[in-house]
């Protein structure tokens, strides 16, 4: 395990299509657009109190993705100890990106994936911002 | 005696996000919710047994609550045990598709044809087990409702809308917390019940979600049709 790499915790929502987001975004993030400087830690395992997964999250600061208020992820992330560098609202984002409406749960639709793709490049875009020096840590 | 009020099963994903495994119990869960029984079955997602309140700690005590994992962790088995209640069945995914002879699981963003066919294995065993703790089939309206929002009962928020009310009640000078109330009285309206006789029915359904203490049955009863006549109040009131 690389421990400079940000964990990154989706919210594991199964309700609605905004949970389904996270888990897109969270992804594309760690697998396609930023491998390298992101590890993806699945929620469950907070739930548990794995400790491996604690101590990922205790290791650096977070970046969690969250799809209702209830903010599972970020909750989850603090409760086992861990701090975070950006706690991202799916709703809030989607206020930004009005023309994307995200359908579908198990099978998200083609706005949904695009609304994830821009979250996702959000973010990389910020943690590119923290790895190299920035002020928002 | 009336009909008693329609219980569902509960199913809880571990929807673990690291491995394919994790990807296949949130379809099969979905499929099962959305396609093969969803009239008999409600989900709740795992993290809200911590991030969220007391409705949604009551989920499994409420719901005989099949749990489904990806791999031995059992996130979700052990999870819900740890801040619900004791699953009724689990379901580990790795162990159930060797079992079927399913092929190696890989994509946890895009299921390969393998894990697309443990996902269809492991709904059907899923429907199994809800036909198994609650009945196959039935699509009354009774059937698909949802827990009552009310002033009086706290529930979750959560956008798998899956919270089970918990009101407290002033029984023999003690607050005692009781799972499902506003379901049990709505049903017993339906039911269309004099007053005066509504209170074995409701005793007897109060039971089915909450302990009712033998020696503490009169005191109960007193208390739970006193918060019936003030249920009923209200309604009539709006």
């Amino acid at each position: 395990m690389n421990s400079t790499k940000v964990p990154v915790i989706p919210c594991s929502g199964i309700g609605k299509s905004l949970g389904s987001v996270t888990r897109e975004a969270a992804y594309e993030l760690c697998d396609t657009l930023r491998p390298d400087r992101t590890q993806l830690v699945a929620l469950s395992k907070l739930v548990l109190g794995e400790e491996q997964a604690r101590e990922r999250v205790r290791s650096g600061l977070s970046v969690t993705i969250d799809g209702c208020k209830q903010m599972c992820a970020a909750k989850l992330v603090k409760h086992s100890g861990g701090k975070i560098a950006r706690e991202v609202a799916v709703f809030e984002v989607f206020r930004r990106y009005k023309e994307l409406k995200p359908e579908g749960i198990a099978e998200l639709n083609a706005a949904g994936k695009q609304l994830a793709g821009a979250l996702a490049e959000e973010i990389a875009a910020y943690i590119d911002e923290i790895s190299e020096g920035g002020s928002h840590a | 005696m009336p009909n008693p009020v329609q219980r569902k099963a509960g199913i809880v994903a571990c929807s673990g996000e690291e491995l394919a495994e994790g990807t296949v119990t949130r379809l099969a869960a979905l499929k099962v919710l959305h396609e093969l029984r969803p009239a008999n079955t409600v989900t709740i997602c795992l993290p809200l047994f911590l991030a969220g309140g007391e409705g949604d700690r009551a989920f499994a005590r409420f719901h005989p609550t099949i749990t489904v994992d990806g791999c031995e962790l059992r996130c979700a088995a052990r999870g819900t045990e740890m801040y619900s209640g004791k699953p009724a069945a689990s379901i580990v995914v790795n162990e159930l598709a060797e079992k079927r002879g399913v092929g190696k699981i890989e994509g946890r963003r895009c299921l390969n044809e393998a894990g697309k066919q443990a996902v269809d294995v492991t709904a059907q065993r899923l429907a199994e087990l809800v036909d198994q703790f609650v009945g196959k089939g039935e699509t009354s309206e009774r059937a698909t409702e949802s827990v009552p929002v009310t002033n009086e009962a706290k529930v979750a928020a959560c956008s798998c809308e899956s919270g089970v009310s918990v009101t407290e009640l002033l029984i023999a000078g003690e607050t005692v917390e009781l799972l499902a109330l506003p379901l049990v009285f709505r049903h017993c309206q339906e039911e269309k019940l004099a007053l005066e006789d509504a209170g074995e029915y409701l005793v007897q359904n109060v039971k089915i979600h909450n302990y009712v203490p033998p020696e503490a049955e009169a005191s109960y009863r007193e208390a739970i049709l006193r918060e019936y006549g003030a249920f009923c109040a209200r309604k009539e009131s709006r």
